[in-house]
């Protein structure tokens, strides 16, 4: 990315995209999610699995662009387990729940709110004494 | 009844936006790793303070760094080390494209990421006539989970765990469900199967009990 000016701008495209995708799907609605936890109905399921497919054909065919990176694992089913039991409570995910709000479900800013507490908690934790080590997918 | 988009469509969409982004930042989609860099904005301007200069001056401080070390050690050793060296010595613009590659997005980038995830939400659901003000996640989620205080306390819960828990196991549905499991990390598909298996038991829980 060349200039700022231009990283923010795809960003805030990316946002607004990935907000409808939620939205679009029926990712943000508890109903569907739910729906999909207990095996209910399987559109949801297919359409993650079908992404994973499709995305991973197409990372196969892109060029690497920067070393392949090593990942930890301590932390990783402790975290993964939280997120999920979390996940089935509010039905939201870190991008759902902001799209919840989006669509007029109001009460997801508790959810918000319990994130960025969560989030916030997490780094206090993971800089002082207790190290739970430092590895976040996407962004280094 | 909202019709929602079938699974192929879905699919589609979530692989082309994970894609897409690759594409454009070189880097993997990954939602929780904004909400890391937002919430910690603090410590991310100040390192952002100290990164500019360098990466804006790179070229600049490998020159200088050569010239320190050739008065440190002298011409010859130098010289010598460089020769001895195995393999190929990366130039000076090889190592400026690598720091530019390597450069992190700005986190007011992440925090406008962010923001925009209602704006989307917004639109699209006025677009399909589901936009409706709600004061809790729907009937089913209501009757689960009551009204009034505890509700409230119920998804403040929630959200810590989904907060905590993504950030401890390194990524979320978008980091390591979809951008993780197919660039093929193995760490990733361990995450997914235990958040997709937790929900799955507390969901059939919620359900039955």
């Amino acid at each position: 990315m060349k200039s700022t000016y231009v990283t923010h701008f795809f960003m805030a495209i990316f946002g607004l995209l990935m907000g409808g995708i939620m939205v679009y799907t029926g990712f943000s609605n508890f109903n569907e999610v739910h729906n999909m936890f207990v095996f209910e109905d399987f559109r949801l399921l297919f359409g993650f699995a079908g992404a994973v497919a499709i995305s991973a054909t197409g990372f196969a065919l892109l060029p690497r662009t920067y070393p392949k990176n090593k990942r930890k694992f301590d932390g990783t089913i402790s975290g993964g387990t939280m997120f999920g039991v979390g996940w089935a409570i509010t039905g939201a995910c870190p991008t759902i729940a902001l799209a919840q709000i989006g669509q007029g479900q109001l009460a997801a800013i508790f959810t918000v709110a319990g994130i960025f507490l969560g989030v916030w908690l997490y780094r206090r934790l993971s800089t002082g004494s207790i190290n739970l080590g430092n590895e976040i997918c996407g962004e280094d | 009844m909202i019709e929602y988009a079938n699974w192929w469509i879905t699919a589609i969409s979530l692989a082309s936006i994970t894609l897409i982004f690759w594409i454009i930042f070189k880097r993997p989609l990954g939602v929780s790793g904004s909400w890391g860099r937002v919430v910690l904005w603090k410590s991310e301007s100040l390192i952002t303070k100290v990164d500019n200069p360098i990466y804006a001056h790179s070229q600049t401080m490998v020159n200088s760094l050569m010239a320190a070390t050739i008065e440190a050690f002298g011409e010859k050793a130098v010289q010598k080390a460089l020769d001895d060296h195995k393999g190929p010595i990366p130039g000076l613009s090889e190592i400026s494209n690598s720091l530019a590659v390597e450069r992190r997005l700005p986190w007011t980038g992440h925090l406008l990421f962010l923001l925009m995830l209602p704006v989307g939400g917004f639109i699209t659901s006025y677009a399909m006539g589901n936009f409706h003000i709600q004061f809790n996640l729907g009937e089913l989620h209501r009757s689960l989970f009551g009204t009034g205080f505890s509700y409230a306390l119920t998804l403040i819960v929630g959200g810590i765990l989904v907060g905590f828990g993504t950030q401890l196991a390194g990524g979320c549905t978008t980091g390591h469900g979809i951008s993780g499991i197919s660039r093929l990390i193995p760490a990733s598909l361990i995450a997914t199967c235990s958040f997709f298996g937790s929900a799955v038991v507390v969901s059939l829980l919620l359900k039955f009990l």
